[in-house]
C-alpha cells in the first residue's frame, strides 16, 4: 500500500507492506535511522518521533497510520545555522553517553518545550518516563532540558552555531 | 510481523460492514499500542485484516450533549488529559489517563482501545464504573447502548459480538460533578501497570454520603464494584474513619490473585488503602459547602 | 677566580638573551579548539590531583549521538544482506530428536538454514569452552539457539523459523544454585558435580578470630540474576569475500576475543578474520563475547550474501548474560565495641548454563568479599555452579556488587545489635593506607574512610 506523510518538513511516499510499522517505514523506505528499535514494544521510547506534535512511539504504530499526517524525526531538528537548543545543551552537559536512547529523549523533552515553555523537574520526569536510559541516567538530561527551557524563554532565536562562541570569545 | 490485510474505515458503517465481512479474521485498530504488541509477539495466525478506526470522525472527540459527557472511543489519552471539560466536571478520569503507560503511549492509545483490551488492570475501567458509565455498540443490526459493567466478561474477552464496534462511552448528565477519585499503585510511577487501581465516586450533601460507587481494577478477573462497602456508605456521615472502614469492607469484596508482579495479600491491603484515599480524593473535589458540613 | 666569573657571566648573559630571542620568535596565540574545556588543563599533571568533580565533561562523539546521525549497528546495511533469525529452545534442559527443516527450506526468499551440526567446532566460551553456538543435541537453557535461518526479510526469517518441527526429549533439569549442590541434582553437563569452579582465601586463623569474638553475626544474603538490558540489542553482520576473508561488523567489546572465537569455531585461521567494532549501544559487560557470529558467518558463507542478526529484546534476556545470582552466608566476630576480627564467607554462584565469564565473576567477588575492612582472620569459599538457567556472565563489578549487598547488609545488623552508630562502625573498620586486605595485598591512597565522611556530609546524616 502507499504511504504518503511529511517528514520533517518535506513530503516522502513509499510502496509498503500492511504490516510496516512507522518505525520500519522511517528507517528502512526513508534511511532515517535516527528512530532506534530498542525493545520494539514501546517500553523504551528509543523509537520516539513526534507525530502532529506529539510525541509517539513508532514501533507501536503501523505506517498507514501516519498516512497523510506530520512526522518530526531527530534529523529534522538542526538546521544549516546550527544545533537545536536540545542537542547542544545535551552535548554540553554530557547527557548522552552510548547514545542510544539520545534521539528519543531529546524529541521527548522537544514534544515537552513546544507546549509547555517553563516545565517543572517533575514535568519533565513525566515527559521521559517512556524513555529509558542504561549509561548516564537521567540527572544531566533533566538539568539540560531546564537550562534549554530558561534559554528559550529568555532568547527567543534559535541559539547561535557552536562555532561563533570560540570567535567571540578570542576575536 | 507476520502479514495482515489493512482498511482504514471511512465511519462507523464502513467498520461495521468490514468486520461483519470478516467476522473472526478481522481486529479492530484504534491507537494500536496492545493490538501492535500483540501482533508481534502472538504465536496464534495474524488476523485476516486489520480495520483501522482511527479516522472515523464520529469516534473523535469530547463533548458535553444533554445526556451527558460524550467521549469518542479514539479519543487519546492524551486528548482526556488535555480537556478543559473533563478536568472541569470529571477530574477523575484525567488523573486515571494521566497514569496509563508513558507519555508516547498516552498519545497514541485510546479510550476505547483501553476498555475493549479488558485487561483487569486497566486504569480507564475503574473511574468510568464508578459514574455509571454507558457505552454506545454499533453492530450490523443498528446501534444499542449497555452499561459499562455489562462490556467486561472477562480477562481480554468483552460481551461484543463480532461484527460489532464500541462507538463512545457515556457518563450520565447526572454524574456530571459527582466528586470522584482515582488511585493507582503501580511498581513505578511511569510505564508500570496497576498492581491495584480504585475509584470511588459520592455525593457528600448534608454532610452524608449518598449514591457512593466504589470500583476497583487488577483485583478481580474483570474491573468490578464493591457493593457492600457502598452499602456501608450509603447515607453514612461523611467521616474520615468511614472512608476507612469502606476502604477495609471493599478489600473483603476483592478477589486478587498472586502472580510475579505481587501476592493477592499485598493487593488485598492495596484495596483498603487505595480505597479511603480515592474517596478522601473525592471529597477535595467537593463544593465547598459539602465539604463544610462534612467536617 | 675572576675568570671563571667572567665565565659565569657570559653564560648569564647567553640565557638572556636566548629567551628574549625565544620571546620574540613566538608565534600569535593560536585559538584552542573550542569544543575542549580550556581550565583547567587538559593534560592532567604528575602527582597533581585534576578538578573534574564538579565540571561538565564533554563526549567527542556526543554530538552525532544527538543529531541522530551515529551509526550503530543496526543502523548499517550492506547491499544484498539476508536477515538472520535464530530459533530458540524455548524448554530449558532437553535433547533434540528429530528437527524437520524441510518445509522452512522450501520457502521462497529463504536463502540457508544452519543446523549445530554444521558448525566446524560447536563451542566457544571465555576460560571453560563449553558452550554450543546451536545446541546439538543437548539443550541446556531455554534461550539455547537450535537451528538458524537467513532470509531475505525478517519476516521472512521468523516466519521460516517458526516452520521447522523439532522434536524434544524433556531431561530432568536444576533451576536453583543450592539444589544443583546437591549429590542428587540433574548434571546439567554430565559428570559427577555441577561445581566448575571455586576459589579458597585465607588468612590468620578464623577458628581462633571466633573463639576471641565477644559476639558472632551470622546470615544469608541472596541477589537475583540481573539483565543487562542495554538499549541496542546484539548485532551483527557477517560478510565474506571472493577470497574467503570474513569481515564481522558487531557492537561487541572485545573484537580480538572475538577474532579468536570466530578462528575457533569456523576453523579458519584468525589471519583471514576482521572484525569492526561499531558504536556500542550499551555493553554493560554484556558484549564483551561473541554471541551468534559464528552462525551469522556460516549462513553467510551458505547464502552468498551478507547477513545480518538482530536480537529481539526476549533474546536479551534469554540468549545473553546476565548478573550470577549469588547465595552468600556471612558469619563474623566482634567485639564489643565494633572491631572486627573474623568473618567467614561462603558463597555459591547461579552460573547458568554455561561458564560465560563466571570464573572472572568468582575470583573478582571472593577477593572483595570481606568489603573495604581490615579483619585480620578471614575464610572465604566460593564455588559456581551450573543450572539450566540463562547463563551469567560479566557484569558491571564482576561480582563485587553482590558480596557489598552481603557486608554492607550485615554491618547494618551489627550496628544495630551493637548500638553504636552504623557509619561510627564502619569509620572503626576501614582499610587505611598500609593496610593488607584478605588476599595479602597492602593498600596505598586509601580514602575511604574520606569518602564516606564526605557523603555523610552530603546525604545529611546528622539529620536523618
Amino acid at each position: 500500500m502507499n504511504v504518503t506523510l511529511t517528514v520533517n518538513g518535506e513530503t516522502r511516499s513509499a510502496e509498503v507492506p500492511p504490516e510496516t510499522t512507522l518505525l520500519v517505514f522511517l528507517r528502512e523506505y526513508l534511511n532515517l535511522t535516527g528512530a532506534k528499535t530498542g525493545c520494539d514494544i514501546g517500553d523504551c521510547g528509543a523509537c520516539t518521533v513526534i507525530l502532529d506534535g506529539k510525541a509517539v512511539n513508532a514501533c507501536l504504530m503501523l505506517a498507514a497510520q501516519a498516512d497523510g499526517r506530520d512526522v518530526i524525526t531527530i534529523e529534522g531538528l538542526a538546521t544549516r545555522e546550527g544545533l537545536h537548543p536540545l542537542q547542544k545543551v545535551f552535548e554540553e552537559t554530557g547527557a548522552l553517553q552510548c547514545g542510544f536512547c539520545g534521539p528519543g529523549v531529546i524529541l521527548s523533552a522537544k514534544a515537552l518545550l513546544d507546549e509547555n515553555p517553563a516545565p517543572s523537574k517533575q514535568e519533565i520526569r513525566n515527559a521521559l518516563a517512556g524513555n529509558l536510559c542504561r549509561c548516564t541516567g537521567y540527572v544531566k538530561m533533566i538539568d539540560g532540558i531546564q537550562e534549554v527551557a530558561e534559554t528559550m524563554r529568555s532568547v527567543p532565536t534559535p541559539a547561535l552555531p557552536a562555532a561563533s562562541k570560540g570567535e567571540q570569545k578570542h576575536g | 510481523m507476520k502479514p495482515f490485510g489493512y482498511v482504514a474505515a471511512k465511519d462507523c458503517e464502513h467498520a461495521v460492514a468490514l468486520l461483519a465481512q470478516y467476522g473472526k479474521g478481522a481486529r479492530v485498530l484504534a491507537g494500536g499500542t496492545d493490538l501492535l504488541a500483540d501482533l508481534k509477539f502472538s504465536p496464534h495466525p495474524p488476523p485476516e485484516v486489520v480495520v483501522d478506526v482511527s479516522r472515523v470522525k464520529e469516534m473523535k472527540g469530547i463533548s458535553l450533549t444533554d445526556a451527558g459527557l460524550r467521549i469518542g472511543a479514539i479519543t487519546t489519552h492524551g486528548e482526556i488529559i488535555e480537556s478543559s471539560v473533563v478536568q472541569q466536571v470529571m477530574p477523575a478520569l484525567a488523573d486515571a489517563a494521566g497514569v496509563i503507560g508513558a507519555h508516547q503511549t498516552r498519545n497514541l492509545g485510546t479510550l476505547g482501545g483501553n476498555l475493549m483490551t479488558c485487561v483487569p488492570s486497566m486504569d480507564s475501567g475503574p473511574t468510568l464504573l464508578a459514574l455509571d458509565a454507558q457505552v454506545t455498540i454499533a453492530g450490523p443490526a443498528g446501534r444499542r447502548t449497555i452499561p459499562l459493567s455489562e462490556l467486561f466478561v472477562g480477562p481480554r474477552r468483552t460481551s461484543l459480538q463480532p461484527g460489532e464496534l464500541l462507538v463512545d462511552v457515556l457518563v450520565p448528565k447526572e454524574n456530571l460533578n459527582k466528586p470522584t477519585g482515582f488511585q493507582k499503585f503501580g511498581l513505578r510511577k511511569g510505564q508500570a501497570l496497576a498492581l491495584v487501581n480504585a475509584a470511588a465516586s459520592a455525593w457528600m450533601n448534608d454532610g452524608l454520603f449518598s449514591e457512593p460507587r466504589i470500583a476497583l481494577g487488577a483485583v478481580a478477573p474483570v474491573v468490578i464494584r464493591a457493593p457492600k462497602a457502598e452499602a456501608y456508605l450509603a447515607g453514612r456521615p461523611v467521616s474520615e474513619e468511614a472512608m476507612a472502614e469502606a476502604g477495609r469492607i471493599a478489600a473483603t469484596e476483592a478477589k486478587p490473585i498472586t502472580d510475579f508482579r505481587a501476592s493477592a495479600e499485598y493487593r488485598r491491603d492495596l484495596v483498603a488503602v487505595l480505597v479511603k484515599r480515592c474517596l478522601v480524593a473525592a471529597l477535595g473535589r467537593a463544593t465547598p459547602n459539602q465539604k463544610e458540613l462534612a467536617s | 677566580m675572576a675568570d671563571v666569573l667572567d665565565v659565569l657571566e657570559k653564560d648569564h648573559v647567553a640565557t638572556e638573551s636566548l629567551r628574549r630571542s625565544d620571546q620574540a620568535l613566538r608565534l600569535p596565540v593560536v585559538a584552542p579548539p573550542t569544543s575542549l574545556p580550556l581550565d583547567p588543563p587538559l593534560v592532567p599533571q604528575v602527582g597533581e590531583q585534576t578538578h573534574a568533580v564538579g565540571l561538565r565533561a564533554q563526549r567527542p562523539d556526543s554530538r552525532n549521538h544527538g543529531l541522530g546521525l551515529t551509526r550503530y549497528i543496526d543502523d548499517i546495511a550492506l547491499p544484498g544482506m539476508l536477515y538472520a533469525k535464530i530459533k530458540r529452545a524455548g524448554i530449558s534442559s532437553a535433547r533434540i530428536v528429530r528437527m524437520d527443516t524441510s518445509k522452512a527450506e522450501a520457502m521462497p526468499g529463504v536463502h540457508a538454514v544452519l543446523r549445530g551440526s554444521e558448525i566446524p567446532t560447536n563451542v566457544f566460551g571465555t576460560s571453560i569452552v563449553d558452550q554450543p553456538l546451536l545446541a546439538d543435541p543437548i539443550v541446556r537453557q531455554a534461550g539455547d539457539g537450535v537451528v538458524a535461518v537467513a532470509a531475505v526479510t525478517e519476516q521472512i526469517a521468523q516466519a521460516a523459523i517458526d516452520a521447522i518441527e523439532i522434536e524434544y526429549e524433556p531431561l530432568p533439569g536444576v533451576y536453583d544454585a543450592l539444589q544443583a549442590l546437591e549429590p542428587g541434582s540433574h548434571k546439567v553437563h554430565g559428570g559427577d558435580t555441577n561445581v566448575y569452579a571455586r576459589k579458597v582465601i585465607r588468612q590468620g586463623d578464623v577458628e581462633k578470630g571466633f573463639a576471641e569474638s565477644d559476639r558472632i553475626y551470622e546470615g544469608r544474603y541472596y541477589t537475583p540474576g540481573i539483565e543487562h538490558a542495554p538499549m541496542e540489542p546484539f548485532t551483527s553482520i557477517a560478510d565474506w569475500d571472493a577470497n574467503g576473508r570474513l569481515t564481522v561488523y558487531a557492537s561487541i567489546g572485545r573484537i580480538t576475543l572475538a577474532r579468536v572465537d570466530l578462528s575457533r569455531t569456523l576453523g579458519i585461521p584468525i589471519s583471514r578474520i576482521r572484525v569492526i567494532g561499531t558504536v556500542v549501544g550499551g555493553n554493560f559487560g554484556g558484549k564483551n563475547e561473541i554471541r551468534h557470529e559464528p552462525v551469522l558467518a556460516l549462513l553467510a558463507k551458505k547464502a552468498g550474501r551478507p547477513v545480518k542478526g538482530r536480537f529481539t529484546r526476549v533474546e536479551e534476556f534469554i540468549a545473553s548474560t546476565i548478573r550470577h545470582a549469588f547465595y552468600m552466608d556471612y558469619k563474623t566476630g566482634v567485639t564489643t565495641d565494633g572491631k572486627i576480627i573474623a568473618r567467614k564467607v561462603r558463597m555459591v554462584l547461579d552460573g547458568g548454563a554455561y561458564c560465560s565469564f563466571s570464573e572472572t565473576t568468582l575470583g573478582k567477588a571472593c577477593i572483595l568479599s570481606t568489603g573495604p575492612y581490615v579483619i585480620p582472620n578471614t575464610h572465604i569459599e566460593g564455588q559456581v555452579v551450573y543450572t539450566n538457567k540463562t547463563t551469567a556472565g560479566s557484569m558491571r563489578g564482576f561480582g563485587a556488587p553482590q558480596v557489598c549487598f552481603a557486608y554492607e547488609s550485615q554491618m547494618d545488623d551489627i550496628a544495630r545489635d551493637l548500638g553504636i552508630d552504623p557509619i561510627e562502625l564502619r569509620m572503626k573498620n576501614f582499610f587505611r593506607d598500609g593496610s593488607m586486605t584478605s588476599t595479602g595485598q597492602v593498600l596505598h591512597s586509601v580514602k575511604v574512610a574520606e569518602s564516606l565522611q564526605n557523603a555523610v556530609k552530603k546525604f545529611g546524616w546528622e539529620v536523618r
